[in-house]
């Protein structure tokens, strides 16, 4: 129970904390990585929604208490506006919210083409989704199942397609997903940069029975590390076929 | 308009009511759907056909009576608004054949090539046939309205039949059309082609079908002489509606 | 009483009341698989059941049947029916006989709907069906076509019936620009719902004729394509959200107006503006539920601006009606309660989309519970507010007696704590990476405690709503004889006798040319 009433208390500024610290640590030089520019924007976007929705309920509960019924107010006496009046209060807040959209957009723009930019430099990997896995083949032919093993420090591209049903491969950690599904390849890409860490995948789009099961998780290995892995389990996949 | 309206409220208030109004036709109809619907899942869905077609069998007199009882009962009363209503329903009605349309070019833009492998050679002649039947049979129910205002009952009665029979005799062409395709191998299952074609040909087919239902059902009480003027102008601006559309149809699947 | 004038009624008022009571009924038991859904996720893995299906086909049920068959009905139904010939000083709609026949396919929509629980192989395709699961599964996908297609069509007569009788029937004097607020916003849902469910309908065939009659609409071996579905289906579903939003914020300014004693604030500005905007841009929006599914950037990067630019009709309307309570008499009465209370949840809720239309924003954020969150606070929980404060304000309209006035207090209460309690838990953990849609969350372990505070909040807000509904049976029942104008409202409704007979007034009404629905300071 401590937990939970802690946990409520804390809900607002969690969010709200956990985006600045993120957004410094920024990655390799050249690459802009996509996901602490995440959490930037999420960040900006909060402070600008929150200012809004608390001046809002202020001015809100200011008029209603402000405005109640008393033995010499019995009767509403709200203005009637003028044609000039009326137009303002069309043109004005039309023009404050419109500025506010059109800055957030201009944001959200430029990190939605980061996020679709795919850096040159980068490793790319076939994705096939199935109920209820996920079907990883890499350039030299090694397949991996629910298990993606990337070097650090290199841009992943994953080009997705699935077998039978929607499927959207999630990666909460990256602040990515995208919808996978049969007739159309579609792809996603991310910049894993803390070797020796591992990161979930998870299904996010409803594809069956099973749905909240199909998992799998990203595993970052040092660049050394993965060359070694690539290369002996290229070697046997080469055998085996 | 409203000077209508003043004089409709002054003829129905004359004191207070005790009465509630009813109908049970409404309800008919509604349990024939329900009908309907669990026909379809009993036989498509549970395979289970011989209960399919005892559910179908219930809903098809309790439709067919519903409409027939509401016709009789409501036909010539308050019909002086349903010239617009058809009109929003024309919309909504507009709006279906839109989403077929944006579909089938939505798929065949994004198609690699077209028509996909299986399609056969579409005639040319034909519909170009069954066009110049379904516009004649839109000139017509003009016709058929144009003696109506002139008073004139049997020359009303006259053109409407000549509409209902040119309709017949499109919706025999597009039988005909679909039977020797069919039998030609090329069927709704065929390729997303044979999916676009039957059923965007077939939506249209039933709302000529719809269409010939709201005459006939109208022709009935006609020929008893209850010739209501609202319900004719309704049930052509229908038709004209379902013409106009074929020509969307025509050449989008037939020469595009 | 006589049953069969109630059943076989073509009365507009009795129509409304039917709906009132079926979607009630609707609310009941979709309310019933949202507390279902909230025990089973109690804790991590199995706690209720061990078969993922059926909580799937809970939350199939749970959203289907909430916007299917409650929200929708509810507003477009009964208030809509109830109210709009009253407010028109019309003595009925134009076509009584289509009035009940969209009450009675209600009915059998409803009736459709329920079957999921009785049926073999109930549909667990939730309430959006995407192919290709919705072709391959073994659930009863036509049942799902069959509830929309019916409910659908019944929504479409309604409509044409509605802007028929708003368009000719109006007393005499009564022109455009003295509308009650409600009439407008609920004749923009209408043709939203014109323009709109067809292409639902549509959807939703295909997918049956794909499963059932071989067909290849979303097949793509043979030329079809799966996407298009999802556009099809939210190029109504988003605009659906409006045929929601419109009718509630309606009810909030009639009752806002009422309880405020006070003119709507610059009422042309909410009509053209905000209603006009809103119908105008609800079409061109929808791509923003795709953002991750697989459509070419340049349209998403479009629809981002233009889901964005929603803000200001919307905004313009929430202006309108905080203006109204600027100088005015304020009381608190139930209704009013309710309605203030909406104010701040759909101000949260409204707010809380803002990152949903950011496209690069949902990258992370779509398929999680802060999308569920959000829209259950500017939809599900705001409309069922609206449609809370709508039935206490009309209460004493429709039975002629007065529901308990401190219970109403308690219920609102109770469930707007137990609201904020659920939903802001729920975006809470949404923006930390919880996917909707899960019956198990093994892979979220960390979230237990959340979703146990959220089961317990989920019960506080079904208390709450229990005491409205008991509320209002006792209420009709034995509550105090209300008279004709309890709330001392201008609108034309009031000035009939509670509740009002066949053909609403003795003689037609007129209206004057001083009289508008909110003119009190005039008095």
């Amino acid at each position: 129970m401590d937990k939970i009433l802690k946990r409520l208390a804390v809900t607002s500024v969690a969010a709200a904390a956990a985006g600045g610290a993120m957004a410094a640590a920024g990655g390799a030089e050249r690459v802009f990585d996509p996901a602490p520019g995440w959490d930037y924007l999420w960040k900006e976007v909060l402070i600008d929604i929150s200012v809004i929705g608390i001046l809002f309920a202020l001015m809100t509960a200011y008029l209603i208490w402000r405005y109640r019924r008393t033995p010499d107010n019995v009767v509403g006496s709200g203005p009637r506006l003028s044609p000039a009046a009326a137009v303002g209060w069309v043109v004005i807040p039309t023009f404050v919210f419109m500025a506010d959209d059109f800055f957030i957009a201009a944001n959200g723009w430029a990190l939605w083409n980061k996020y679709r930019d795919v850096p040159a430099d980068r490793l790319e990997i076939q994705l096939e989704s199935g109920m209820y896995s996920w079907d990883y083949t890499y350039p030299n032919g090694v397949q991996t199942q629910n298990e993606l093993i990337v070097p650090a420090g290199k841009p992943i591209l994953l080009r997705m397609t699935s077998r039978d049903t929607l499927h959207s491969h999630f990666i909460p950690d990256f602040r990515v997903k995208e919808d996978s599904m049969p007739g159309r390849v579609t792809y996603i890409w991310f910049l894993p940069k803390e070797a020796g860490k591992e990161h979930l995948v998870t299904c996010a789009e409803y594809c069956g029975v099973m749905h909240s099961y199909m998992a799998g998780r990203v595993v970052v290995k040092t660049p050394e590390e993965f060359k070694a892995w690539y290369e002996t389990s290229g070697a046997s996949a080469k055998k085996s076929s | 308009m409203s000077q209508h309206h003043v004089a409709h409220h002054d003829a129905h208030h004359g004191g207070h009511h005790a009465h509630w109004d009813t109908s049970v036709w409404p309800a008919v109809i509604s349990i024939g759907i329900l009908a309907w619907s669990l026909a379809f899942s009993f036989h498509f869905v549970y395979h289970q056909s011989f209960a399919g077609l005892i559910t179908f069998g219930l809903g098809l007199p309790l439709i067919l009576a519903g409409i027939a009882g509401w016709t009789s009962e409501a036909m010539g009363k308050g019909e002086g608004l349903s010239f617009g209503a058809m009109g929003w329903f024309i919309l909504a009605e507009a709006m279906i054949f839109m989403s077929f349309f944006a579909y089938y070019w939505f798929m065949r833009l994004n198609s690699p090539a077209w028509p996909p492998a299986g399609t056969p050679e579409l005639p040319v002649v034909y519909p170009l046939v069954m066009t110049a039947v379904l516009v004649g049979s839109s000139i017509t129910i003009h016709a058929a309205e144009h003696q109506m205002d002139l008073g004139n009952k049997s020359g009303f009665l006259t053109w409407l039949v000549v509409t209902i029979v040119l309709g017949l005799t499109f919706l025999g062409m597009s039988v005909y059309e679909w039977t020797h395709l069919i039998h030609g191998g090329f069927t709704i299952a065929t390729n997303s082609f044979g999916t676009t074609f039957y059923s965007i040909t077939g939506l249209h087919g039933s709302h000529v079908v719809v269409g010939l239902a709201i005459f006939l059902a109208g022709l009935l009480p006609a020929l008893r002489g209850n010739i209501s003027h609202g319900f004719w102008r309704t049930a052509s601006l229908y038709w004209h509606f379902v013409d106009v559309i074929w020509f969307f149809v025509v050449s989008q699947v037939y020469f595009w | 009483m006589n049953l069969k004038e109630w059943i076989f009624t073509t009365d507009h008022k009795r129509v409304g009341v039917l709906y009132l009571i079926g979607s009630i009924a609707a609310f009941i038991v979709a309310g019933i698989m949202a507390l279902l859904m909230r025990a089973e996720l109690s804790t991590v893995g199995p706690t209720i059941t061990s078969n993922p299906t059926t909580y799937n086909v809970w939350l199939y049920a749970h959203g289907a049947v909430m916007i299917l068959g409650f929200q929708i009905p509810a507003l477009t139904g009964f208030f809509a029916n109830y109210c709009i010939p009253l407010m028109i000083g019309a003595k009925d709609v134009a076509f009584p006989r289509v009035n009940a026949l969209s009450v009675w396919l209600f009915y059998v929509g409803i009736i459709l709907a329920l079957l999921t629980f009785f049926i073999p192989d109930p549909p667990d395709i939730m309430w959006t069906g995407y192919p290709p699961y919705s072709t391959i599964t073994t659930g009863n996908t036509a049942l799902y076509t069959f509830t929309v297609l019916i409910l659908g069509f019944a929504s479409i007569i309604g409509g044409v019936n509605f802007l028929t009788t708003i368009t000719y029937m109006r007393a005499p004097g009564l022109t455009w620009n003295k509308l009650n607020i409600f009439v407008w916003c609920t004749l923009g849902a209408f043709v939203l719902q014109l323009i709109f469910v067809p292409v639902l309908g549509t959807a939703v065939t295909l997918i049956s004729m794909d499963k059932y009659l071989g067909t290849h609409f979303f097949d793509p071996t043979r030329g079809g394509d799966v996407l298009t579905y999802q556009n099809l289906f939210w190029f109504y579903s988003h605009p659906a959200v409006y045929v929601i939003f419109l009718p509630f914020f309606g009810v909030l300014f009639e009752i806002v107006a009422t309880f405020a004693k006070n003119q709507v604030f610059n009422y042309k500005a909410v009509v053209y503006a905000g209603i006009g905007g809103i119908v105008l841009l609800a079409g061109e929006v929808w791509v923003h539920h795709l953002y991750v599914s697989g459509m070419v950037d340049w349209i998403r990067v479009g629809q981002m601006v233009t889901t964005l630019l929603i803000s200001v009709p919307v905004g313009l309307m929430l202006i309108g009606l905080v203006g109204t309570l600027y100088k005015g008499s304020i009381t608190f009465e139930t209704p009013m309660l309710y309605a203030l209370g909406v104010l701040f949840l759909f101000l949260i809720g409204g707010l809380t989309g803002i990152p949903l239309a950011v496209a690069s924003l949902t990258l992370h954020l779509s398929d999680t519970y802060y999308v569920v969150g959000h829209f259950h606070y500017v939809m599900a929980v705001a409309g069922t507010f609206s449609i809370f404060a709508g039935v206490y304000y009309w209460f004493p309209k429709v039975t002629g007696r007065m529901y308990n006035e401190f219970w109403g207090k308690v219920g609102f209460w109770i469930t707007f704590v137990g609201t904020n309690i659920v939903f802001w838990t729920m975006m809470d953990i949404g923006v930390k990476g919880m996917p909707r849609r899960y019956y198990d969350y093994a892979h979220f372990s960390q979230f237990e405690g959340a979703h146990q505070l959220m089961t317990i909040g989920a019960v506080i807000l079904g208390v709450g709503f229990a005491i409205a509904l008991i509320n209002w049976i006792v209420g009709a029942a034995k509550g105090q004889p209300a008279g004709d104008n309890p709330w001392g409202s201008m609108s034309l409704e009031w000035t009939t006798v509670s509740p009002p007979p066949h053909g609403n007034w003795p003689t037609p009404p007129s209206v004057s040319e001083e009289w508008t629905p909110y003119a009190y300071g005039k008095r």
